[in-house]
């Protein structure tokens, strides 16, 4: 394919995986890179470097917007930090080790499991709007874990607090560990320690993943570029396209409903998983 | 919402916010503007290339290093200005962290600022001592 025609295409794509990232807090890179290794034939190592690069597109896109909306929680996306980077670092690592060891089908097949693993919880909470009877563990006390935002869809302002921080800490690493090593944002566990653990709304959940992915992917990049896994003529298509979609998704998710949100990403999360465990397998 | 026993509100000044949406729309804008420059030079100088041999050959690692793509950037090449587009948009959130280090830091949060420290040093030991140690 002429190469013109192919960044093209890429940027197209990642127009929608931009949008659909944002408004979900996946970030952006989960679709790319299935997208990349499925539809494009990049190989997995490359589409990796692309996915943290749509990452920080994303990030920087939709933190500008959800930090001044006040809809992203500086406070606790800053502490969870702390989890987040080290267990990027070691993904990362860990990648590049596997890669050179011939086990990419091996990553592709785990990536559709850690994909299908979020699935119940979010179903078993679909219906929720709003988090209920949420009690302040003493760190989140300490360190004052609460907020408000005003809720668009519900005309009103949303009060919220931080509940258990100890396992959402062990959520993060394991979501940073699971960025470094594939590339996406691992939104998905990001959303699930803020949403299910800290017991935060839907959309305070995936405002505060999309400003905390950024830095989760840039404590990845360090390693993944010195690897040689980020190709500018992939990633710098992939980049420019995500931050036009992730304005877009920024535009629209505080017109959305909790319930909304939550529905938008399961199908895709499904879908995605089950594709890569697929080409895993050698089946597509 | 029910919200039980809820902390004191640790409020961070306006001011932190408006700083910190425009470190990220800065980092953001200045990526975009020298990825699309370079994107569209790389393409119109490159008229026959294809998407198989973008995908053999990554044309910025001999970017990587300072002085590799000093020169580079020098010489005018488009491969040194894409690397320097997307290492603007590592460096983004990295600067994030600093600028709430820096308000946490004058707003008397002491562990929020050793949190933050401890993050910034992280993400510094990531991009060079982990990546270069990995290759």
């Amino acid at each position: 394919m002429d190469l013109w025609l192919f960044v093209l295409l890429l940027g197209l794509v990642a127009i929608a995986a931009g949008l659909i990232g944002s408004l979900t807090g996946l970030g952006g890179g989960v679709i790319m890179i299935p997208v990349l290794v499925i539809l494009f034939g990049v190989p997995f190592p490359l589409a990796v470097g692309t996915g943290v690069i749509t990452i920080l597109a994303t990030s920087s896109t939709t933190g500008a917007a959800y930090v001044r909306d006040r809809l992203s929680d500086i406070r606790i996306g800053m502490f969870l930090e702390i989890a987040t980077v080290p267990g990027a670092l070691l993904g990362a690592t860990l990648t590049v080790l596997l890669v050179h060891a011939s086990l990419s089908n091996a990553l592709l097949i785990a990536l559709g499991i850690v994909l299908l693993s979020i699935v119940p919880g979010a179903i078993a909470r679909r219906h929720e709007e709003l988090p209920h009877d949420v009690r302040p563990d003493a760190r989140s006390q300490r360190l004052g874990f609460t907020g408000e935002y005003h809720d668009a869809a519900l005309d009103r302002d949303v009060p919220y607090v931080a509940a258990d921080t100890d396992p959402a800490l062990g959520v993060m690493f394991g979501a940073g560990f699971v960025s470094g090593m594939f590339g996406i944002g691992a939104g998905v566990f990001k959303v699930l320690a803020l949403e299910r653990f800290l017991r935060l709304p839907m959309k305070v959940s995936t405002a505060t993943s999309n400003f905390m992915i950024g830095v989760t992917a840039a404590a990845g990049a360090g390693v993944l570029f010195a690897a040689g896994y980020v190709n500018p003529l992939f990633a710098a298509p992939a980049a420019l396209g995500t931050a036009l979609g992730a304005y877009g998704g920024s535009r629209i998710l505080p017109r959305l409903r909790n319930r909304t949100v939550r529905l938008i990403f399961l199908p895709i999360v499904v879908l995605l998983a089950v594709e890569v465990i697929l080409r895993g397998l050698g089946w597509l | 919402m029910a919200v039980t026993g809820s902390p004191p509100r640790a409020e961070l000044p306006p001011e932190a916010y408006a700083r910190m949406t425009l470190v990220l729309r800065l980092g953001l804008y200045l990526a975009v503007v020298v990825l699309l420059g370079s994107l569209t030079v790389y393409l119109i100088v490159h008229p026959g290339a294809d998407s198989a041999g973008a995908i053999a050959q990554n044309p910025i690692l001999g970017y990587l290093g300072l002085a590799g793509l000093i020169g580079g950037l020098r010489t005018g090449s488009a491969a040194a200005y894409l690397t320097l587009g997307l290492l603007v948009l590592v460096a983004t959130p990295v600067v994030r962290v600093l600028s709430g280090l820096y308000y946490f830091h004058r707003n008397g949060e002491r562990t929020m600022a050793a949190v933050t420290f401890t993050v910034f040093v992280m993400l510094l030991v990531g991009l060079f001592a982990v990546g270069p140690w990995v290759h």
